[in-house]
């Protein structure tokens, strides 16, 4: 028995949590190579309107999504809980913008299912599956739907 | 593990392809001077021995170099030139017209297959050019063997630099054996300074180099394979082995005594010719770096300038705090620092520039191939060879001068009959000019020829509904129509001048590399294109401005002028808006409008002016901060990619600040038109 748990333990994968509009979301660490408090973002005009500017990511320079915008959220102004994701998927580096990011945890692979039918088929093709751990239900996202230039493109600005 | 591993081999291989391209470019180098030169020797009885003798030893190492890395193509050409070369030294054939045409279509062969092993392509089929060459060789100097024939190896024996390097040919002696080393690199050897070179320079000193080899292990690694005959001893042996070398007695296959016999003979008389003949290709004094440890260098160079700009801040909020003869000595300090980089920035910059003959003298050759072509007499006129950028630049540029060459023969210049008529003299010259002007490189190409006449090209433009029935056409908007993708003054589509495309290409690359490219014609006087390079890119002196509280930096060197504007002397005209400017009307463009952010000005505005001939522009902005150094980095990611941002910089204080495209601002659609459907769309 404390074998099978100990396996199951190994084969879990890490993921960083974060929430948005009061939902967890979760990536897979690997795929983050940091997470930063937010500071300057320099708008770039005329970019998609999820962009909200660029900055600096150790040396080079990647663009700041504002995840909210991204999903169809109304833009929050920042506070001292909100983060800079930045996350490395599909070899571009690209920072999201989140509401706040204080959790990492293992979630071991049974616990996630694909995401049914009625979600599948909404706008967010960006959902890999949803995960639950007890009382918590967190959804894992696609990093690369979410970055995806045409995807982030097509974002209507809020109230649009 | 194994990925690590498998990683650092191919990284050590393509270091040492690197190197094989970088000499075979060398040797090409003078190759195509040698053949221009031997050109002059075509049916004479004798030719001068020490061009012989230094084509022959190109060729020949050519030949070695492209065996050790697997160009079979590369090392079949060169064995056949230098087959016929052989045969040129001893007098066994005279240069005939044909045997020249041989080795010069040779030469261009061996660079076709040489860069297309460079971008990874399939060689070009080089059979017929082979045969050519091949119909030249008289029968009885066919000695050597083949390289790719069975055995045949032998004749890479020599490996790369056996013609200055291997010991003179030596006896084989009773006691001397044949090993077979093997050298498996890796990044632990190469910490200690053992690599394929030093190993193949440990091998030659101890014998004869008699084949050396790249071999794709299981696995994906590299090892070499050499061949060595010798007379080493145990010990010298076992310390081979310590060296990371396996060894074994070697079973010579069957050999062919005599072909190899003559090969090397080759190898050995030359030395002693070698040092009177033309300056060492590649003496000991001289460092092969590649541009992506220049790069990084550069990269760092740009951070300490960076953490200078900081500094400076951090120094000017402290004036206040500090006693002032502290301060003071912390400031002479800082403008220290300040020179010192800027020194040090130029030395690194230095070590990347490369003078411009490495391409004009290329030219040469393409000249001599065009006019033959389009049997056009033409002389071409070299100066500022030693004019020197960035070797970046310089390989970006190969292609644009290249075609501006081509279009300079096929177009330009008249046939000598009709110049001949107009009372200009038969030959035809191009001119191929490179100097230094302020922190830009000029290089121009000019011909005598017809010049461009604008009335036909404005006809053609129109038929083609490129411009307005009576729109007036001056030099830059002609500079616009001939670079525009598909147009061509010519009917019949012409090969080497290619549709019109080659000149977008020409244009494109140039601006892209933050230059600029400009023409001047007059019709039966001829054309000149000029281009104008910074010297170098990753650092660039750049004006400050703000607008809506956002600073934006523009490139120094696109900047004609700064001015302050009252809003009162603004003429509004439609949508634009013009102020009095030298006499004349200049449109100002607000940069907060095409940017749809919010102006923030006091009073009076500020603007710069960008553009030249009657596309000068005013872009107004809130503010004009100062001048800077500015590191530029590049806009990656497809999501901040915009038109009129071409770069991202930072001033000190972590944040972004965006870099304006001047060329693209001008070309940017009036304010209020919907830039961001140009944009996204």
């Amino acid at each position: 028995m404390a074998e099978d748990q100990a396996q199951e333990q190994n084969a879990s994968e890490p993921f960083i949590l974060f929430e948005l509009a009061g939902t967890t979301y979760g990536v897979p660490s690997r795929a983050v190579q940091q997470v930063e408090l937010v500071e300057h973002i320099t708008p770039v005009p005329n970019a998609p309107p999820a962009v909200e500017g660029v900055i600096f990511s150790r040396g080079q320079v990647i663009p700041a999504i504002n995840l909210r915008v991204r999903f169809g959220f109304e833009r929050a102004l920042h506070d001292l809980r909100t983060r800079l994701v930045v996350v490395n998927a599909g070899s571009r580096v690209i920072g999201l913008i989140v509401d706040s990011a204080r959790e990492f945890i293992l979630i071991p692979p049974g616990a996630i299912q694909p995401p049914n039918e009625t979600l599948a088929g909404l706008k967010g093709k960006y959902l890999e599956g949803i995960a639950t751990l007890g009382e918590r239900m967190i959804l894992i996202l696609s990093l690369e739907e979410v970055i995806d230039p045409a995807g982030v493109m097509a974002t209507a600005p809020e109230g649009a | 593990m194994s990925i690590a591993e498998q990683g650092s081999d191919n990284s050590f291989f393509s270091e040492f392809i690197d190197d094989y391209f970088a000499e075979s470019e060398e040797h090409l180098t003078i190759l195509r001077r040698g053949l221009l030169a031997l050109e002059s020797f075509v049916n004479k009885p004798q030719i001068e021995r020490a061009l012989l003798d230094e084509i022959f030893r190109s060729f020949h190492s050519l030949k070695g170099i492209s065996g050790m890395v697997g160009v079979r193509e590369a090392e079949q050409l060169a064995h056949e030139m230098e087959s016929y070369l052989r045969a040129l030294r001893h007098d066994q054939a005279t240069l005939s017209e044909e045997g020249m045409e041989g080795l010069m279509a040779g030469t261009k062969m061996l660079e076709q297959v040489i860069s297309a092993k460079r971008e990874q392509k399939p060689p070009p089929d080089i059979a017929s050019v082979i045969a050519q060459i091949e119909s030249t060789i008289p029968n009885d100097a066919h000695a050597a063997p083949r390289p790719s024939s069975p055995g045949g190896e032998a004749s890479a024996a020599e490996a790369p630099r056996a013609s200055d390097e291997a010991p003179a040919a030596r006896e084989e002696g009773s006691d001397s054996r044949i090993w077979r080393f093997e050298f498996i690199p890796s990044t632990e050897l190469s910490a200690r300074g053992i690599n394929v070179n030093t190993v193949r320079a440990r091998l030659q000193e101890l014998g004869e180099l008699r084949n050396g080899a790249p071999r794709v292990m299981p696995g994906g690694g590299i090892a070499f394979e050499f061949i060595v005959a010798s007379q080493a001893d145990e010990p010298t042996l076992a310390a081979l082995r310590e060296g990371g070398l396996t060894c074994e007695p070697y079973e010579e296959p069957p050999a062919i005594p005599d072909a190899k016999e003559a090969d090397r003979k080759e190898a050995g008389d030359l030395r002693p010719e070698a040092a009177s003949v033309a300056p060492a290709i590649a003496p000991s004094n001289v460092v092969r770096v590649s541009l992506g440890r220049l790069d990084e260098l550069m990269r760092m160079v740009g951070e300490l300038v960076i953490s200078r700009a900081r500094l400076e801040g951090t120094l000017k909020n402290a004036e206040r705090e500090m006693p002032a003869t502290r301060w003071r000595a912390l400031q002479e300090t800082n403008l220290m620092i300040e020179r010192q980089l800027r020194d040090l920035r130029e030395g690194v910059m230095r070590v990347r520039m490369v003078p411009v003959a490495e391409i004009f003298e290329r030219m040469r050759f393409v000249v001599r191939d065009l006019a033959r072509e389009y049997r056009k007499k033409v002389n071409l006129d070299l100066s500022g060879q030693e004019t020197e950028i960035d070797k970046l630049l310089i390989e970006r540029m190969m292609d644009p001068l290249l075609h501006l060459v081509r279009n300079a023969i096929s177009h330009g210049l008249e046939t000598p009959s009709e110049r001949e008529a107009i009372g200009k003299r038969a030959e035809g010259t191009i001119s191929l000019r490179a100097f230094t002007a302020a922190e830009r490189v000029v290089i121009e190409v000019e011909d005598d020829g017809r010049g461009i006449d604008f009335a036909k090209v404005a006809d053609r433009a129109r038929e083609m509904g490129l411009i307005a029935d009576k729109a007036k056409l001056d030099t830059e908007a002609l500079l616009d129509l001939i670079c525009s993708p598909g147009f061509s003054t010519r009917d019949e589509a012409d090969r080497a001048s290619g549709r019109g495309v080659g000149m977008a290409v020409v244009k494109n690359t140039v601006l892209g590399l933050g230059g600029e490219f400009t023409l001047d014609s007059e019709v039966g006087r001829g054309t000149r294109f000029t281009i104008q390079l910074p010297i170098t890119l990753a650092i660039a002196d750049a004006l400050i401005v703000s607008t809506g509280g956002q600073k934006f930096a523009v490139p120094q060197s696109s900047v004609r002028e700064v001015m302050e504007i009252d809003p009162s002397s603004v003429t509004a005209l439609e949508e634009y808006e013009l102020i009095q400017y030298r006499g004349g009307a200049l449109p100002i463009v607000r940069l907060a409008r095409l940017f749809d952010i919010e102006e923030k000005y006091e009073r009076v505005f500020h603007a710069f002016v960008i553009g030249s001939g009657l596309n000068v522009a005013g872009i107004a902005v809130d503010r004009i901060i100062g001048h800077q150094e500015i590191v530029v980095r590049a806009i990656n990611d497809p999501l901040i990619q915009v038109a009129g941002i071409s770069g991202a910089t930072e001033l000190g204080d972590g944040q972004v600040v965006l870099i304006l495209d001047a060329a693209a601002l001008i070309k940017l659609p009036a304010p209020g038109t919907g830039l961001r459907s140009t944009v996204s769309g």
